[in-house]
């Protein structure tokens, strides 16, 4: 009867709706490699659990030694991103500067990323030896030397970047090494070498994070990888450093261990994958 | 328009409708082709065939430069751009010192008669400065070596507190505010953009025009006329290849390696090319300076702590020090230092002062504007 009826048509339409919505889905799954989006990774600096925040606010490490911070600086290069089928798609000769002070840097954007599941990111925290060693010419932007003002980020004495830089102050830093207890570690070295002349000791560090959500990038959507960078590590990695004793840093043989323990304080928080 | 016929049969055949010989229409192609090469051949040529003088040139005896010209070739205007710069002490913190400042032409564009420079404030720093002279041949740059690229160099001494303490970043930014700049930078490159790269690329090609290669010796090595040297200074070169060109070698007369010369450590302790390789074994080591005009580029030694070429010739006769990273070539046979008598000395010195060029020493091409 009627009843009867009106039921059957609704289920079939339900269960017509139901394929198309499956088919639909279907349909997304299929990765067209020749579509591109960019993927956009955000470099959030904390310090352990707190909000980095710069100027006066405490902070302590391991050593129990307090802190506060002024700059963290450091070149993001060499990016790349492995898909799930192994494929690792490179972004040759984009470098980055990530500064404290300016927001904006912090947002990393790569463009022309081919559709694919993301499930592994890489980047070199520095400048690689190769354009540390390049004509002027070809260090624009944030690789000009003469662009840092008095936020300096390359060492004219011994020609080469400052991968990163760590300022602050601490009253663990002796009078006697700096009046007003500020603490300055950089970190640099590339490796030398060019010219024929001497190597030198190599701080270039590569990090590798897992994307355990993968970056699903289509052509709607523009996945964010959100990572969370912990500057207390840069004291507290596998080599426990106390502002006591470092707080002067300015030549790459000092600064590898410092090196050594900032390469652990990236990790992946989570990844967006919003539809456009 | 330039046509290549590929298939000469085809040629044949069309020039052949319209009732052409083939003798005739061979003598065409041929002529045609000609033409077109010499079409071509202007063509691609004229982009370089500006000849304007050439700003910089490699003295015959010199070897070829090490400084990639192809990449920043010194021009009139470029040239003219860097000596301003040069001379300009905009390029410190209170305008009070320029780079002549430290490299005085007259003294091959070293600090004369200070043992190291003198800065911003009265300030002085740990090293002699260095002459300014053949720079297209050098490898490494400043006493440790620590730059490895001309372009490289100028952001040294801007930025060190003790010398012109400014930011390079504030001299872009006074240069883009200038009246004069802004122009020359444009007969320079083209536009009237100014930049980092541009800056120290406009510094590079003044100092790259400054070459020294007309001494006396040079001269008499090339056969040209006033190249003559008397007995004593030939005897002096034969005595100072045997003894000196183990480093001082070439025509540059430095192998533009780094070594310990035995100088005894002053208190300063300055480790040298240590500093960079941060290594041990390079302790006390310092870039083997070039000896050309090495009469006018007292004082001597990376801290200039001898006045006179007598002084210097004294320590390796009679002072080498040993470090544990002395030299090997100033401990043969169990002795430090070079053995030599004082009429050796002597004549040795008569030698090093036909290295003097006036020419260059006097040149008014670079001379402040």
């Amino acid at each position: 009867m009627i009843t009867n009826s009106v039921v059957r048509i609704f289920l079939l339409a339900l269960v017509t709706s139901a394929t198309f919505v499956s088919c639909k889905k279907t349909e997304e799954d299929v990765i067209d490699p020749d579509t591109k989006n960019s993927v956009t990774v955000e470099f959030e600096n904390r310090v352990g659990d707190q909000k980095l925040i710069l100027g006066t606010t405490p902070y302590k490490n391991a050593s129990g030694e307090s802190f506060s911070l002024t700059a963290l600086n450091y070149f993001v290069s060499n990016i790349s991103l492995k898909n799930e089928n192994g494929t690792v798609q490179k972004f040759p000769n984009q470098y980055f500067l990530v500064k404290q002070t300016d927001a904006k840097s912090k947002l990393i954007t790569l463009k022309d990323v081919p559709s694919g599941n993301y499930t592994e990111m890489s980047f070199m925290i520095g400048v690689d030896s190769l354009k540390s060693v390049s004509p002027v010419t070809e260090r624009t932007g944030v690789l000009d030397p003469t662009s840092y003002g008095d936020d300096g980020m390359y060492w004219s004495w011994n020609s080469g970047y400052i991968f990163l830089k760590i300022e602050g102050t601490s009253v663990a830093v002796p009078k006697t090494v700096n009046a007003n207890q500020n603490f300055a570690i950089h970190v640099g070295g590339y490796g030398g070498g060019w010219n024929g002349s001497a190597k030198t000791v190599n701080n270039l560090r590569t990090i590798t994070v897992p994307l355990t959500t993968k970056a699903t990038v289509r052509a709607n959507i523009a996945p964010e990888v959100h990572l969370f960078v912990d500057a207390l590590k840069i004291f507290d990695g596998p080599n426990k450093l106390s502002l006591a004793t470092t707080n002067s840093v300015h030549s790459p043989a000092v600064a590898t261990p410092v090196a050594e323990n900032y390469k652990t304080m990236f990790q992946v928080d989570h990844v967006h994958n919003n539809k456009q | 328009m330039c046509i290549t016929i590929s298939n000469k049969n085809l040629a044949h055949r069309a020039l052949g409708l319209l009732g052409l010989r083939a003798s005739y229409v061979m003598r065409l192609i041929f002529w045609l082709t000609g033409l077109c090469t010499v079409l071509m051949g202007c063509q691609k040529a004229e982009p370089d065939a500006q000849p304007e003088e050439q700003i910089f040139q490699k003295p015959a005896n010199f070897p070829e430069p090490v400084y990639a010209l192809d990449r920043n070739r010194p021009t009139a205007a470029g040239m003219r751009l860097g000596r301003a710069l040069f001379f300009d002490a905009t390029l410190s913190r209170d305008g009070s010192i320029a780079c002549a400042e430290c490299h005085n032409q007259a003294y091959a564009f070293t600090h004369h008669q200070h043992d190291v420079s003198h800065g911003i404030d009265n300030q002085v720093g740990t090293r002699n400065s260095m002459p300014i002279q053949n720079m297209a041949w050098q490898s490494t740059f400043f006493w440790d070596g620590g730059v490895h690229d001309l372009d490289l160099v100028p952001i040294v001494p801007i930025e060190n507190p003790v010398e012109m303490d400014e930011k390079s970043t504030n001299v872009i930014n006074k240069l883009r505010k200038s009246a004069k700049y802004p122009a020359m930078f444009k007969d320079a490159f083209g536009t009237d953009e100014i930049n980092g790269p541009r800056f120290l690329q406009a510094l590079s090609q003044f100092m790259l025009t400054l070459v020294s290669g007309n001494s006396r010796y040079d001269k008499w090595v090339r056969k040209e006329p006033g190249g003559t040297l008397t007995d004593d200074e030939q005897t002096g070169l034969t005595l100072f290849r045997a003894k000196c060109s183990g480093c001082h070698a070439g025509e540059l007369f430095t192998d533009n390696s780094f070594r310990s010369n035995g100088l005894s450590i002053s208190p300063v302790n300055d480790l040298g090319r240590a500093q960079v390789t941060e290594r041990r074994e390079d302790r006390y080591k310092f870039k083997v300076p070039s000896l050309r005009n090495v009469e006018k580029t007292l004082p001597y030694m990376h801290d200039g702590r001898f006045y006179s070429i007598e002084a210097v010739l004294n320590h390796y006769a009679e002072n080498v020090q040993f470090t544990e990273t002395l030299d090997t070539l100033l401990q043969k046979n169990g002795k430090l230092g070079v053995e030599m008598t004082a009429a050796e000395k002597r004549q040795i010195i008569a030698f090093l002062k036909t290295l003097t060029d006036d020419q260059f020493l006097r040149d008014t091409r670079f001379v402040e504007p």
